[in-house]
């Protein structure tokens, strides 16, 4: 009985401490927005922007600090919106509900699917009012358009793709350091012959060997997540779709071809982990040696900067061309802002390299506009002497990615993300030597077609 | 009585109506429509199901499929499994209950970016421990998380091994089988078996009955194990019903078709509770109906 | 006899210990995670032991996220909801075990229908529900729920409700009690465990729920724990060491409440067995 009494009485002041809690913390609410009444415009209207946005710590930081500059100078309020996973669920059922933010980070694939349907205002009228604004001083890659005029936004960040390496490991093994200029990178079996003397078995014997095991190998000479495969393909003179924007890219000859010399590198050379291979090793491979070089886009830099190790930075290997991949993310203003023009100030704010220069410096991005890339006094702010831009980075990454980066086909390519849910199980079957590139292609190919909706913006 | 009874249930009626019901019926009509989420929905009939039917949508039958391999082999051994380990933990003679009924439900506190990291090491086909296991038995290794063969009994070992949910429930109902019972077995005479199978088990009929509709309900919606360790890979193998609809939902935008490929699998797990159900009358022993 | 009683105890010890040893083997990778470098975690094959112990990423795990307000947020709907979720359910489950009243069935098989349908295809119903009643970044869709009953919890302690013996109800009837009275000085005490079991559930549930702040929750000051760890990872990075820090600090008041919770358990057993 006195427990009964007990646990009701444990329950009703619950319940009163919950009440109290609550209604604290909506008063608590409403002080933020007195914190700035010297802000106010002048009809007395404070105009307040909800900016959405993704990233770990020092990207959160970084933005927030540039959003709570922007509010200082302009007086305009930013509402910072963090939103730490499941991006794309989040803005999805605000977009349902109608309770979307005013600006922020996109996803590519939903982002230009969206703004077909309305969602996302077009930014050319934006930008042609604007007399502090050219289109033609940021980067010729980076916008995203619907079709053409109905331009939604630009990339939030550059992410040129590059070969990293641990230096330390190419000069023990004798190996000629990756080209950082484009008219001299490697050739492919060039990069086959390095790749191999670089792979090592159990008894240190490498691929050249005649005795080399290759089910005991120690020391990879290149690892790339093969997913990634875009970037072979585009330097083979292919791409995901065909250039008219009708037929399955993948499914030519040069897509064959690229997708299954990247096969082989696992099965033929033994040069490269297997994905089973893969899950046993390190996320850290180059500095723990497992690995000699591997494939990524420039924010693995960051992660790199903060190891211990020798980092280099070369070109990719090319097949016919030397080129590589541009990736990237769009920044949107949703069209249901009440504020379109403050929101546009505080999207050109953010576009500005020197606003997020800690993130540009330390490896994560690479700046939108083009001065960044040929001002020498600009290049010093980011891309000279830290541990992040090794040298010949400017060589082998920035110049090449303004001269010769190709977009993925996020950028582009109409009904990605159900397109890519048929070719990823294909190339699981690739990437695991149960089929070959063309076996795997081609049998998605019928199922393919009908999906193919053409190019945006063209 | 019954004015009592509406009361009490009142606030349940309530919020299953508010909460649940409201918005499952709006999903049952969105089914019916071209909604991509951000569009006003267009009404088309039955397109999204026949889309699914006539096999246009190429993942269907296949995550139908593998979604069945998985409870076919999660719901019974999950049963078998956890009452064994309550029974086991609830014996007389084990000293330490606290510590080993805490440690049986550690599984379930730590976070997956934790215990994803253990299984990726436990599958792992060249270093793991299950792999080690099999070649000190000279029995041929397996690929477990990454052959489309075995990824499904993988997933369900994992979940196996997250199971102190249902190991919880069925202690806590082994707590309500009467002390008296058993004093009276001993006195008969009746053995460990014996007491086992005329008292333990109808005794916990209930529960067990509880633990079989749930058990079906959660396996049907498997979810989160797709989704951290093989995005449905390799090759669809482990595309679960559950994690397609999500995709369809929030990937693909397609929320009219998600809600029609949803609205197939309540319906399935619906004949199949059913049916249970049906079936219980004859093995589950109620007190109250006596 | 004693003899192969003898053997059968160390058989079952012999599994439990078995069990145990991998059951613990999650919490010490991530206890002993938290405390190496992020290139230790991922060593192949794992290292047992950190060396050197770096107890550094405690603070600062702690120090770069708002750890104490989510804290303090989470603790709020964790309590708020597991109050609302005890009463509601156990009143609701009396009702649907032990007093009869029309459309009851009907009520009880939509209750079980209830779960049967896939939450991503409801969540944005939901939210625009929650939307039109203006509750977008507040508690309430979090907290509220609870107080509504959970058809899990119900069902569960229906079942549980049944096997109490009726003669107990009848007695108590004939002495004039009303349902309510019976409710709380027979249910209630004769399934504590039960009532247990649903209290523990409902605190881990809204102690790791990561939808439904994701979804409701718009601003950082008001977010949870679950949110925070969510901050050391993204797309193309992760502070491992951090995580699994600020992991090992999370789940450490699940684990205590979890281990006074089952006590009560033990309590439970003499009290239903006595009475029973």
């Amino acid at each position: 009985m006195k427990k009964t009494k007990r646990f009701a009485a444990l329950a009703l002041s619950t319940v009163l401490a919950m009440t109290v809690l609550l209604t604290a913390c909506s008063s608590n609410e409403e002080s933020p927005a007195n914190k700035n009444g010297t802000n106010k415009t002048e009809e007395g209207e404070q105009i307040t922007l909800k900016f959405s946005f993704w990233g770990a710590t020092i990207e959160k930081k970084t933005v927030t600090e540039a959003l709570e500059r922007f509010e200082k100078k302009t007086g305009i309020n930013v509402e910072p919106m963090h939103i730490p996973a499941d991006y794309i669920t989040k803005l999805t059922t605000m977009v349902a509900g109608n309770v979307a933010p005013d600006l922020g980070y996109m996803t590519s694939g939903s982002g230009l699917s969206w703004a077909e349907d309305g969602k996302l205002l077009n930014l050319s009228p934006l930008m042609e009012k604007d007399p502090d604004f050219k289109k033609e001083d940021y980067l010729d890659q980076v916008w995203y358009e619907t079709e053409p005029g109905n331009i939604i936004g630009m990339s939030i960040s550059v992410q040129g793709y590059g070969l990293m390496y641990n230096k330390d490991m190419l000069l023990e093994a004798g190996v000629e350091l990756p080209p950082t200029e484009a008219d001299k990178a490697w050739d492919w079996d060039t990069f086959i012959e390095y790749a191999k003397k670089l792979t090592l078995d159990d008894k240190g014997r490498n691929a050249l060997d005649p005795e080399f095991n290759p089910d005991k190998i120690k020391q990879f000479g290149f690892q790339y997540d093969p997913y990634n495969m875009m970037a072979a393909v585009v330097s083979n003179g292919g791409n995901f779709l065909t250039e008219d924007g009708t037929g399955f890219g993948l499914a030519q000859p040069e897509g064959i071809e690229a997708i299954q010399k990247l096969a082989d590198l696992m099965y033929v050379h033994h040069v490269s982990p297997t994905p089973l291979q893969t899950k046993s090793l390190p996320d850290m491979a180059l500095q723990t040696k497992k690995v000699a070089m591997t494939v990524s886009g420039n924010w693995a830099l960051q992660a790199f900067a903060e190891q211990e190790f020798n980092l280099g930075v070369g070109v990719l290997p090319k097949l016919k061309e030397s080129n590589t991949l541009l990736d990237g993310a769009p920044m949107v203003i949703f069209s249901s802002t009440k504020h379109p023009e403050e929101a546009w100030l505080l999207y050109k704010y953010m576009a500005d390299p020197e606003q997020v220069l800690p993130l540009i410096e330390g490896g994560l991005w690479m700046p939108l506009k083009k001065d960044w890339y040929t001002d020498p006094e600009l290049i010093n702010k980011w891309a000279a002497g830290n541990k992040a831009h090794p040298e010949g980075y400017t060589d082998a990454f920035m110049k090449q990615t303004l001269e010769n980066g190709v977009r993925t086909p996020g950028f582009e390519v109409k009904n990605l993300a159900k397109i890519n849910a048929l070719v990823t199980p294909a190339l699981d079957l690739v990437w695991t030597g149960k089929q070959t590139a063309e076996e795997a292609l081609k049998g998605i190919e019928p199922k393919v077609q009908p999906l193919i909706q053409g190019y945006y913006g063209r | 009585m019954a004015a009592a009874g509406i009361l009490f249930a009142l606030p349940s009626i309530l919020g299953l109506t508010l909460f649940t019901i409201l918005p499952m019926l709006t999903s049952l009509i969105l089914s019916f429509t071209d909604y991509r989420t951000v569009n006003t929905p267009k009404f088309i009939g039955f397109d999204n199901y026949t889309r699914l039917f006539d096999g246009t949508d190429p993942y269907f039958y296949n995550s139908l499929w593998v979604t069945f391999k998985y409870v076919i082999l999660r719901v019974p051994l999950g049963l078998v499994f956890s009452f064994v380990a309550a029974f086991l933990l609830n014996l007389d003679f084990i000293r330490g209950k606290s510590i080993f009924r805490t440690i049986f439900y550690l599984p379930v506190i730590v976070p997956a970016v934790a215990s994803s990291m253990i299984w990726i090491w436990l599958f792992s086909p060249d270093l793991g421990l299950f792999n080690s296991f099999l070649e000190a038995l000279h029995i041929p290794t397996l690929n477990w998380l990454y052959s489309e063969k075995t990824v499904v009994p993988s997933i369900v070992i994992m979940s196996l091994w997250a199971m102190g949910s249902t190991i919880i429930i069925f202690l806590a109902g082994l707590q309500g089988v009467p002390r008296s019972l058993y004093e009276a077995a001993i006195v008969d005479g009746a053995g460990a078996l014996r007491k086992f199978f005329n008292i333990t088990i109808p005794m916990m009929t209930p529960i067990i009955f509880f633990n079989l509709i749930m058990g079906s309900i959660g396996a049907f919606q498997v979810f989160t194990e797709a989704l951290i360790m093989t995005q449905g890979g390799p090759n669809n193998a482990s595309l679960f019903y559950n994690y397609y609809i999500y995709r369809e939902a929030f990937q693909f935008g397609e929320m009219g078709h998600a809600s029609a490929i949803a609205w197939i699998l309540f319906m399935i797990i619906l004949i199949v509770t059913a049916i249970f159900f049906r079936t219980s009358k004859s093995w589950v022993f109620y007190e109250s109906e006596v | 006899m004693q003899k192969s009683r003898r053997i059968s105890q160390i058989m079952v010890y012999s599994i439990l210990i078995a069990g145990a040893v991998f059951c613990l083997l999650p919490l010490f990778w991530l206890i002993r995670s938290s405390m190496m470098t992020s290139l230790q975690i991922f060593e192949m094959p794992p290292k047992w032991i950190p060396e050197p112990f770096q107890f550094s990423n405690y603070a600062e795990a702690l120090t770069s996220i708002d750890f104490f307000r989510f804290f303090r947020n989470t603790l709020m709907i964790t309590v708020g909801c597991l109050a609302g979720a005890l009463i509601s359910s156990a009143l609701g489950a009396y009702s649907y075990a032990r007093l009869n009243w029309p459309g009851k069935n009907l009520f009880f098989s939509l209750l079980l229908a209830s779960m049967m349908l896939p939450g991503a295809v409801t969540l944005i119903p939901t939210f625009i529900g929650w939307k039109l009643v203006d509750s977008i970044n507040t508690y309430w869709p979090l907290i509220l729920p609870a107080w509504f009953g959970s058809a899990f919890d119900i069902f569960l302690l229906r079942q549980f409700y049944t096997s109490i013996p009726r003669d107990l109800d009848e007695a108590a009837y004939v002495d004039g009690a009303g349902p309510l009275t019976i409710f709380m000085r027979i249910i209630v005490p004769l399934s504590k465990p039960a009532l247990i079991v649903i209290g523990l559930f409902s605190f881990m549930n809204s102690w790791n729920d990561f939808m439904g702040p994701l979804v409701y929750l718009n601003e950082e000051k008001k977010y949870t724990l679950a949110l925070g760890l969510q901050m050391f990872q993204s797309i193309h990075s992760a502070q491992w060491h951090l995580l699994m820090a600020a992991s090992t600090v999370v789940i450490l008041p699940v684990i205590i409440v979890f281990f006074i919770g089952q006590r009560y358990f033990i309590e439970g057993i003499t009290l239903t067995g006595m009475k029973g």
